[in-house]
Formats: C-alpha cells, sequence, structure tokens
C-alpha cells in the first residue's frame, strides 16, 4: 500500500525539504507530494505551512533537498514559474490599484495574451462589479477574492491559497469552495490552506498536517483517525430502548464502555470497524428502534484534535 | 487533645466572580487614564531608556538654578564681578529643555493610542472626547509645570539660604510666591494645549515631535525676518509682526505677570496696547489648540 | 425574558451607502451570533450600541437604558472586543487589563483584581507579565477578551473572537465564549463563520446589506428534512440501495456514496436497520439530515 503522503500523478513534488531562518527550523526533511484535485494543508500556528506554500511555489529557496513542479525547478525554471500562483494570506495589495488594474497587472507581468482573461478571473469570484473600485475601500474578504482573481488570470496549473476564505461571509464562502472545488475537477492541482477544518473537509479529499516544520499525517482524515488506533473512538447512539441496547453491546468484546445520558448511547470502542458491523444485527435481535448513528470524532476537527494533542 | 479529623470537603469555584461593588464614572475614568498618562510620561513602570529623557531634561531645567545659587553662595562675601544672577522672571521658561520636553512627551502619549487603534477601546468606555483631551491636556501641563516651577523652588530656596536673611527674604519676595505658579501655569497650559493638538493630528510621534519643534521655531524666525524687513523705520504698528513668534508668547505673558508691562526689549513695546493683543494672542492660541484637540477626538471610528 | 437590546427602526446611513435601514432587534439575553457580510452593518451596530454614533432614525435600548440620552452609562455595562488589533504593545497584558479597568470606574486595587481573576479565566498564565507586542494571536485575543471582561459587564460585543485563531485556539476561544453564558453574562458574538454560531449561540440574527434577514433562535433555523442519511461504507451502499427500494422506500445515493432514504415513519426506520442487518453491512452513520446554518443563511440571503 502506497504510502498517503504521496500521489501518483504529482505535479508537485516535496524531497526531503528543510528550510531554516536563523535558528528557527521552519521545514524539517519534509517529503511529500501533491497531484490533482485539492489537498488541505492542516497544522497549528506556526507549524510551517506558511513556509511550505512558498518554497513550493519557488518564493523561497530550501536550505536542503528540492522541490519539483511538473519535474522542474519552481524557484529557477521561468516556464513552469508561469503555471504557479500562489495567494499568500496577509500581504499587502497596492491600495491605489482597481481589481481589474491588479489583475491585468499581473496578467501583463506573466505575459497572458488573452484580452478577456482579467474579465473572465473576476468573473469567477463574483467580482466584475466591484471590478473598478480601488482595492483600498475593500474589505478583507474582497481583497482576499481580488488577489485570487489576480491568480487565476494566469490560468494556473498549481493554485496554493492560504485562508482564501478569511474574511469572507457565508455566501461567499459557499462559492469560493464550489469554485476550488471545481479548480480541482478539472485536474488542478490546488493546495489550501485554512483553520476553519469544517470547510477543509467539504473542500479537500485529501489532508497533509503539518506540526513543527514536519508531516505530523496524510491521506484522507477518516482513515486518519482509523490509523490513530491507539486512541479509542466514540459513537453516539439514539434508540428506543437505551438501557436494554446498552447492555447487549457492553457483551461485545469490541465495546470497551458505554455511557448513557439524555443525548443518547455513547459507546466507546478500539475497533470501530467491528462495532459498525454489530450495532444492526444487535438492534434487529432485540428489536430496538435505532434512531441515530453518529460517530463523534469522525470530522476533521477531531482528528486534527486528537493529532495535536 | 486534638480535634478530630475534618470529614467534610468542598471545592471553590475559582471561575469568574461578579463586582458588586462601587464604580466610578467619567471622573473616575479621567482620573485613571490622567494617572496612566502621567506615569507613562515620566517614565514609571517602563524600561530605563524611558526614563532617561524627562530626568535629563529636568535636570537640564535645574541646572542654572543650582549654579545660580552656588555662585551666590561661594561669592557671598565678596560680590561678583561680571557674572549678572537672572531673576525668577528671566529663568522660568527660558530653557529649550521644556520645549524639548513637550516635543518627546506629548507624541508619545497621544500618538501611540491612534496608531495603536487602542481609542476604540478607550472610548468604548465611560469616558467622552472632552474627558480624554483634559487628561491628555492635563498629563503634560502637570510635567511642565513641574518642570518649570521645581527649578525655581531650587531657585527661591537657595536664595534665601544664602541671603543675608531667611526671614527677610520672605517678606521682601512675597510677590513672587504668586507670580512665579501663574506664570508656571500659563506656560504649561500653553506647551500642553499646543503639544496635544499638534500630537492629536498624526499618528506618528516623530513626525508630530518634529512638528511641534518646527512649528514654534519656524513661527520664531519668520517673526524675525519680518521684523527684521522694518528696521530702521521706528516702532510702530509693523511691530505686530512679533505676534506671530509662538515661542515667545507664553514668555511675554510671563512678563506682564511679573512687570505688569511688556520688556522694554520685545518688539511689541513700542506698538499700543501691545500687552493686551500678546494676551489676547495667547489666548486665542491656547483655544484653537484646545479645539484641535476636541474635533479630532469627538468621533473615533471602532 | 427581557431583551437586551431593544431596536426599533434604526437607521444608520453613510455617504454613498446605508449601512443600517430600519432595522428593529429584540436580542434576548444569551449568546447570540451577529452573522452578515463586511459592510451588511454589523461594525455599525456595535458602534450605536456603545454610543459612538447616533442613528440617523430610529432609537435603541441596551440593558435597558436608552442609548441616546445615557450612552456613557450604557458603556459602563458593556464590553467590547473590537477585531483589530488594539492594546498598547509595549504594556504587559497584566497592566493593560488593569488599567481598562480603572477606565471602566473600577477602584485602583478592585481593577488589579480582578484583572488578574480575568487574566485566569481567559488562561493567559505567565505570559501576562510581558508586552503584549511579543503575543501570538491566540494571546492577543484572549488578551483582548480579558479587557473586555474586567469590569463585569453585564453584555460582550465580541467581534469575530476566533479570527486568526488555529483550530485549538478556535475551540479555546468558543468554550470560553460558552462559559460567559453561564456566568450570566450576555453574548453577542459578530462573525463570519456560521459553524462558531451553530456551536456557541442560541439565538441567530442575520444582517445583509443594512437590512434584518433572520432574527431567531439557532434551533429554528436547523430543521428535520425528513431524510436520514445511511454510510455503510463504499462498498455495500448500492445492495442498500436496492434492497431498501425493494421494500418501497424511496432512496437515492449521493455524491458520496451514501444512502440518503425519504422517512416517512419509524416503520421505515425499522427496514433499513433490518436491511443493514440481512446484509451484513457496517452501520457507519445514521443520521437525519439537517439544514446546516449556511444553507439557511445562503436560501434567505438568495430570497432577500
Amino acid at each position: 500500500m502506497s504510502d498517503p503522503a504521496f500521489v501518483a500523478d504529482a505535479s508537485v513534488v516535496v524531497e526531503d525539504v528543510s528550510v531554516w531562518f536563523g535558528q528557527k527550523v521552519a521545514l524539517s526533511e519534509l517529503a511529500c507530494s501533491f497531484g490533482p484535485g485539492v489537498t488541505g494543508l492542516l497544522g497549528p500556528n506556526g507549524a510551517g505551512k506558511s513556509t511550505l506554500m512558498r518554497a513550493m511555489t519557488g518564493l523561497i529557496g530550501v536550505n536542503t533537498g528540492r522541490v519539483q513542479v511538473d519535474g522542474r525547478d519552481p524557484r529557477t525554471d521561468r516556464a513552469v514559474h508561469r503555471r504557479i500562483a500562489l495567494v499568500p494570506e496577509d500581504e499587502a495589495v497596492p491600495a491605489q490599484l482597481t481589481a481589474r488594474q491588479l489583475v491585468r497587472y499581473v496578467a501583463d507581468l506573466h505575459g497572458v495574451a488573452d484580452p478577456d482573461a482579467a474579465d473572465r478571473a473576476l468573473g469567477s469570484v463574483d467580482m466584475l462589479e466591484a471590478a473598478d473600485r480601488r482595492l483600498r475601500g475593500f474589505s478583507k474578504g474582497m481583497r482576499q477574492r481580488a488577489k485570487v482573481a489576480a491568480a487565476l488570470v494566469t490560468d494556473p496549473h498549481v493554485l496554493v491559497l492560504d485562508e482564501p476564505l478569511n474574511g469572507a461571509d457565508p455566501v461567499q464562502r459557499v462559492r469560493l469552495t464550489d469554485l476550488f472545488r471545481r479548480l480541482g475537477a478539472e485536474g488542478r492541482t490546488v493546495v489550501v490552506s485554512s483553520h476553519v477544518l469544517s470547510e477543509v473537509e467539504r473542500l479537500a479529499d485529501r489532508v497533509l498536517v503539518l506540526i513543527h516544520g514536519r508531516l505530523a499525517a496524510a491521506g484522507n482524515h477518516r482513515a486518519i483517525r482509523d490509523a490513530m488506533d491507539d486512541r479509542p473512538r466514540h459513537v453516539l447512539i439514539r434508540a428506543d430502548e437505551q438501557r436494554r441496547l446498552a447492555a447487549a453491546l457492553l457483551d461485545l468484546d469490541t465495546v470497551a464502555g458505554v455511557s448513557l445520558s439524555d443525548a443518547g448511547l455513547v459507546v466507546t470502542t478500539d475497533r470501530a470497524g467491528d462495532l459498525a458491523l454489530a450495532v444492526a444485527p444487535v438492534a434487529h435481535r432485540l428489536g430496538v428502534r435505532l434512531r441515530e448513528v453518529r460517530p463523534l470524532d469522525d470530522s476533521l476537527e477531531s482528528m486534527f484534535r486528537e493529532l495535536v494533542r | 487533645m486534638t480535634a478530630p479529623a475534618p470529614t467534610a470537603g468542598a471545592v471553590y469555584d475559582r471561575g469568574y466572580r461578579p463586582y458588586e461593588g462601587p464604580r466610578g464614572g467619567r471622573r473616575a475614568a479621567t482620573a485613571a487614564l490622567f494617572r496612566t498618562s502621567l506615569r507613562r510620561a515620566i517614565g514609571l513602570r517602563r524600561p530605563w531608556r524611558q526614563k532617561v529623557a524627562p530626568a535629563v531634561l529636568l535636570a537640564i531645567a535645574a541646572v542654572p538654578a543650582v549654579v545660580n545659587v552656588g555662585i551666590g553662595y561661594l561669592t557671598r562675601d565678596s560680590p561678583a564681578e561680571g557674572f549678572s544672577f537672572f531673576s525668577y522672571r528671566e529663568y522660568l521658561g527660558v530653557s529649550s529643555a521644556l520645549l524639548l520636553f513637550v516635543a518627546l512627551v506629548a507624541p508619545d502619549i497621544v500618538c501611540p493610542d491612534r496608531r495603536q487603534r487602542v481609542l476604540p477601546l478607550i472610548f468604548a468606555r465611560p469616558l467622552t472626547g472632552a474627558d480624554y483631551a483634559l487628561a491628555k491636556i492635563g498629563t503634560i501641563f502637570t510635567c511642565v509645570f513641574a518642570f518649570a516651577f521645581l527649578p525655581q523652588v531650587v531657585l527661591y530656596v537657595g536664595q534665601m539660604l544664602v541671603s543675608d536673611g531667611a526671614l527677610d527674604y520672605f517678606t521682601d519676595n512675597t510677590d513672587v510666591l504668586v507670580k512665579v505658579p501663574v506664570a508656571a501655569a500659563v506656560l504649561a497650559l500653553f506647551y500642553a494645549a499646543l503639544g496635544v493638538a499638534v500630537a492629536s493630528l498624526t499618528t506618528r510621534r516623530i513626525v508630530a515631535g518634529a512638528s511641534i519643534l518646527g512649528i514654534t521655531l519656524v513661527s520664531s524666525t519668520v517673526s524675525a525676518i519680518l521684523l527684521g524687513a522694518r528696521r530702521g523705520q521706528g516702532p510702530g504698528d509693523g511691530d505686530l509682526a512679533a505676534l506671530v513668534n509662538l515661542l515667545a508668547l507664553p514668555l511675554r505673558v510671563r512678563d506682564l505677570i511679573f512687570l505688569g508691562r511688556l520688556h522694554e526689549e520685545s518688539p511689541l513695546s513700542g506698538v499700543a496696547g501691545g500687552g493686551a493683543l500678546a494676551i489676547a494672542c495667547y489666548v486665542a492660541v491656547v483655544a484653537l489648540c484646545i479645539g484641535v484637540v476636541l474635533a479630532r477626538y469627538r468621533s473615533v471610528e471602532t | 425574558m427581557s431583551s437586551i437590546v431593544r431596536a426599533r427602526g434604526l437607521t444608520k446611513r453613510y455617504p454613498g451607502v446605508t449601512a443600517l435601514d430600519g432595522v428593529d432587534l429584540d436580542l434576548p439575553a444569551g449568546r447570540v451570533g451577529l452573522v452578515g457580510a463586511n459592510g451588511a452593518g454589523k461594525t455599525t451596530l456595535f458602534r450605536l450600541l456603545l454610543g459612538l454614533t447616533r442613528p440617523d432614525e430610529g432609537a435603541v435600548e441596551v440593558c435597558g437604558s436608552s442609548v441616546a440620552d445615557d450612552p456613557i452609562g450604557v458603556r459602563s455595562q458593556i464590553g467590547y472586543m473590537p477585531e483589530h488589533d488594539c492594546l498598547p504593545l509595549d504594556q504587559t497584558a497584566a497592566d493593560v487589563v488593569a488599567t481598562f479597568g480603572e477606565l471602566g470606574g473600577l477602584p485602583v486595587r478592585v481593577a488589579r483584581q480582578r484583572a488578574s481573576e480575568v487574566l485566569d479565566l481567559v488562561g493567559l498564565d505567565e505570559a501576562r507579565f510581558r508586552p503584549v507586542g511579543g503575543f501570538s494571536t491566540g494571546m492577543r485575543q484572549r488578551a483582548k477578551l480579558a479587557q473586555a471582561l474586567v469590569a463585569d459587564p453585564r453584555l460582550v460585543l465580541l467581534d469575530e473572537p476566533t479570527a486568526g485563531l488555529d483550530p485549538s485556539g478556535r475551540e479555546e476561544m468558543l468554550a470560553l465564549v460558552d462559559r460567559l453564558g453561564s456566568f450570566g453574562i450576555a453574548v453577542v458574538l459578530a462573525t463570519h463563520l456560521l459553524d462558531d454560531v451553530a456551536r456557541v449561540c442560541d439565538h441567530v440574527v442575520m444582517l445583509d446589506a443594512g437590512r434584518l434577514v433572520t432574527d431567531a433562535p439557532t434551533t429554528s433555523l436547523l430543521h428535520q428534512t425528513g431524510t436520514v442519511t445511511v454510510d455503510v461504507g463504499p462498498g455495500g451502499a448500492e445492495a442498500l440501495v436496492g434492497r431498501l427500494a425493494a421494500r418501497g422506500l424511496a432512496v437515492a445515493l449521493d455524491e458520496r456514496a451514501m444512502a440518503e432514504v425519504t422517512v416517512a415513519g419509524d416503520a421505515d426506520l425499522d427496514a433499513i436497520r433490518d436491511a443493514v442487518a440481512e446484509l451484513g453491512l457496517p452501520l457507519h452513520r445514521l443520521t437525519n439530515r439537517l439544514t446546516s446554518l449556511d444553507e439557511a443563511f445562503v436560501h434567505r440571503a438568495d430570497q432577500a
């Protein structure tokens, strides 16, 4: 079975990369790769996500190891540089430009020939109406969208985004999420870093978790959670005859404990898969009606919490 | 016989305690702001660097007094020649240390509140713009007053000790006891209003400090130029150009307090009603500055 | 329960934009989420509540007092946590919070004592004796919350309290906000993140372009859809769908290989249980599909 830190058809390969700034080691012998689709990049503050994103796009160099995008060095190779775009989190934009001017400027910088590219990019982030207003008057969310448009205008093959939904209102969040998913479905390599894990869950099928500059986990978050098998799982079961069901479940080897509450039974188990196989047959045998079965630590948030603990 | 072992235990919730006690209103809040600003101005509870400047400036301001008294003491038996002792009037407010202090400290207590966007937090308290202005101007006023007044105290006490009879010195100089504080207050108010007004216009301390120095010195230069153009002509209304000199303005009021008239060397002395004009000008400048400060803090961006 | 904030016809215009347009509010004393885009009027509303600006039309009352009549009195009952950085950087957290306590009218000694307690509450331990300038985002947010609480307010206004925090930081901040409710402090939480609202707030107010779009308890926005989602793993989904369809149930497969079953009554639930048991499939999940707040918001914003 292949290592989930790597993908088969990778466009960005990070080979044993270390980056340090003075005494601080930002990335430590990191090895992973990114391919088509949307990959989430997670980690606590200071874990090295921004550094990785900059190294991936060639904005900074690496002290050891190497980064390859489509087989070439993004730091030196101009051709591949044109196919990469990075939207950093907090960098200032020239306030006196309008959104359209910013996008056109970036397009010119990269030699984009198509005159409609700017408008298309602005349209994809719903910025056509506000395109001729100066960035100075924009809210945080609008500035972020303008930066995304500027990144999209070059039609990049690799798109790396740091907190792209920052400051966006709920409607925009949904639209941007759909946009990124679409871009990933088109075969682009989209890497998104965000602290709002419920959104990353909706956005990305694959996540990489960095902690202190090293890879802490990779792959599908449910699979990651399963891989943490030294930590017990909790499943909430709401049923019509809780105590009868609880007693029967306690008989099972896979069940480590059951607690009763108003919300339902919380079953603790070391082997979530085995419990899942047992629930329906036990309830069926007893004739107890099941109203809800819900893993309490199935989310990306709970996986992250366990990992960071 | 020992007490029986306790059988009861309790856990106390350290979480959150509501406050039922008395709360001050605007006055308490203004006083708190004043205290905090004053501490900051004189460098209390701050790293040593911030304490050095005020202390050095105070020392500079006080040195002439010490020298004056010292020489007076040393020459008490044989009068010194060629050394003119200065009067209280001459000593008050002359030191450029005062201007430097205001240019250093007024921006330091005013600009960071705006620059670091602390103002919305301050005005979310029971405090109005006018209270804020009062506290800040009050802080600079207090400092400048102290810097102007304390060296005078040194001078007075020194003179008293050096003179032939302390009690005689006291009775001969009771007017000084009134004039010095009043003149010091006049000076302090002027610098405080001007300093805080200029500082309130910008978020950058350096810009504010330079502007305070700039405005006063430039006005002084301009006034000198205008007056210089009139050299040779007799005293007349053209000497009103001297009013432009912001540096000299509080000193003129000081002269009026001490002497009851303008000093003969002042260019304004030849102008009819020069003294009244000086006072009017002083009031106008102070009022303008206070107006600027109030306007700046009336509506605050959240 | 009396309202902590009452507004009638609240309108505020700035050159070129109407920030609030005839807004009526009756916010219960609890944890209220205030949601909307930037420019939707959230910040303007906070400024109006604090008496920092006056409305062009309408009136607002906070904690029973009219803001127009007594803005100073109202402010002494409110704690405010702005979104932007707002703490003096060269002072220690302990000094800053104590000073703001004094500015709130507390006697000096009380201010220092309460500052210490409140810094305990928000979890700033030794860091409180270091200058704020060196704090991480999480620590700054906590210090900001501490200064909002130090004078024991009846209402706190929190503007994007989880901004910039990593997931653990967010959880801790939300847990703190949750606790505020149990201390009897009313909370109005302005945020873009509906997840924060769903987790912590019992009441939601949504603003869009200055107009009130929703003002309702959170639970009323999350309703049952009559559909049950069943996850039996990728392998068994199709078989389950086939078996349930054969029993006459309306069922479909969604994009994540989960079966969506329309459930008309309890008998249908039993049918699902039995089908899963008979097929020997693992029952990973059986949940009622609820609308999420996102859907509710987008739906209403589209309608407006």
